[in-house]
């Protein structure tokens, strides 16, 4: 299986996918911003119309548009602080009117479904190259930001008090979860990135433990849901985001049993 | 030194909630902020730590390092997945303290040392609020501020913390706290100040808690 140039691709990209979504979707997720993950899964796919058709690639491209989303949600969420939900509508209506306008128009001609199931077969050099620069890019700055990080998510006012530039860090954030995103679009596929962000980290959160070790948790867990998904993927032709979803969750839920059974006995 | 001159706060929404602040707490002193639910205690602390700009008015602060105490679990989500160590150690960092044992030496100073690897949802309100006073001795603070110190802690705890807060004033750290215990409160502060219809003034400790029991017969705590 690994003969194939393709596979090595995938393969590559998907060990760099399962630390980037454990690692942002962590932050998302006990920040209770799982949604602002979800919501701009989906914008990445006007990033991705945008590059096909200004004939970018499309890894860059869903960055680019990503990010303006990204920074952009931010810059609502701090002006608008009741009406969060409202902010995620507006730009999910905006960025797929975008990609879907694009698309229709016959201006670009591709295969959707890949980008948004996934796809082993279309990982390109390029692809992975581009990925790469984006996970060592991000990983350096969860890196050096980790503390700030961490504590923004646990205690906002104290992090503020402790004289930390909360509202930089925030548009950094922004940065690292449309970095996410435009990772792991190839593989996975815009519509399940979300169960990659929350699954594994909701998973790893019923081990009990602190936070480093969730951390590290979730991306073991998300390292075996993508290589179950890509694996499966190679021998039944299916897109790897379905098998990787349902993996994902079939994760949580033995875990969950496990601890149910442990209480009992 | 921190000063509040005809400080005014009203947030975007709603009313005016404080109308005309005039404040004042020295170097060493011991103040007990005091007043009824929703008479701006909390407000008028947000504005002392910087997290909110008044509408009108002059503040002054001279604290060069300020630790804050919060209500337990006020502001902390109690489901978060972090150890008692690492709140310590990334708080640290974050502070830019660059000396690495002084997360031992206030989780010493707490007694709470041995509670370093428990997650800090799974502590008794005590043993938190023990560890948030650590988190918030990292600094070195010159002034501490307590946001209603006592909520949800037994009896014990309670005595514990008073004794805790009452030696590091001793020590010479200044000390703000927003208080509804005012048997304690009484007890330890050298001044109250309290907040009623958006405007502040200072009053005797004992005179105050007599007045506050006369009218609520069996209401002081």
């Amino acid at each position: 299986m690994l003969e194939y140039a393709f596979m090595q691709n995938a393969l590559l990209v998907s060990v760099l996918i399962s630390l980037m979504c454990p690692m942002i979707g962590m932050f998302l997720v006990l920040r209770r911003y799982s949604m602002i993950g979800d919501t701009l899964a989906h914008a990445s796919l006007a990033g991705v119309a945008v590059g096909l058709l200004a004939k970018v690639n499309p890894i860059i491209s869903a960055f680019a548009v990503t990010s303006v989303f990204a920074v952009l949600i931010e810059v609502l969420r701090q002006r608008f602080r009741r009406y969060a939900e409202l902010i995620l509508v507006i730009i999910l209506s905006l960025s797929v009117g975008i990609a879907i306008t694009i698309i229709s128009s016959g201006m670009v001609h591709t295969n959707v479904e890949a980008f948004l199931f996934g796809s082993i077969l279309t990982v390109t050099p390029d692809d992975v190259l581009a990925v790469a620069v984006l996970c060592v890019i991000s990983l350096a700055a969860v890196y050096f930001l980790y503390p700030q990080l961490v504590m923004l998510a646990f205690d906002e006012d104290g992090t503020k008090i402790a004289g930390v530039k909360t509202r930089l860090i925030n548009y950094i954030f922004a940065l690292l979860v449309a970095a996410m995103v435009a990772v792991s679009i190839r593989v996975v596929g815009i519509l399940v990135i979300s169960s990659l962000i929350a699954l594994p980290v909701a998973a790893a959160l019923q081990l009990g433990k602190g936070f480093k070790v969730t951390m590290l948790a979730a991306m073991v867990l998300s390292f075996i849901a993508i290589i179950t998904g890509l694996v499966t993927s190679y021998w039944l032709g299916a897109a790897p985001g379905g098998v990787t979803a349902l993996v994902s969750v079939a994760l949580l839920l033995l875990i969950i049993i496990y601890k149910e059974i442990r209480a009992v006995l | 030194m921190i000063e509040l001159k005809h400080i005014e706060f009203a947030y975007e929404s709603g009313s005016e909630l404080l109308r005309d602040i005039n404040m004042q707490v020295n170097d060493g002193e011991y103040i007990a902020i005091v007043g009824e639910n929703g008479s701006g205690k909390s407000t008028l602390v947000k504005l002392l730590l910087g997290l909110l700009e008044p509408s009108k008015g002059e503040l002054k602060n001279t604290f060069s390092s300020i630790g804050y105490v919060p209500q337990r679990f006020e502001t902390l989500n109690s489901q978060f997945p972090i150890t008692v160590y690492e709140v310590m150690e990334y708080y640290r960092r974050i502070l830019k303290v660059a000396d690495k044992q002084a997360v031992r030496r206030c989780l010493e100073q707490m007694h709470v040392y041995d509670l370093r690897d428990r997650l800090i949802g799974t502590l008794s309100g005590g043993q938190c609020q023990k560890v948030l006073i650590a988190r918030a001795l990292l600094g070195s603070p010159q002034l501490l501020i307590f946001d209603e110190p006592s909520t949800g802690i037994d009896v014990k705890s309670q005595q514990e913390l008073y004794k805790f807060m009452q030696e590091l004033h001793e020590q010479g750290i200044t000390i703000i706290t927003v208080e509804h215990n005012l048997k304690f409160a009484a007890r330890n502060a050298d001044k109250m100040y309290h907040v009623m219809n958006g405007h502040g003034h200072f009053c005797n400790p004992q005179e105050y808690v007599q007045e506050y029991m006369q009218d609520n017969v069996g209401g002081a705590e």
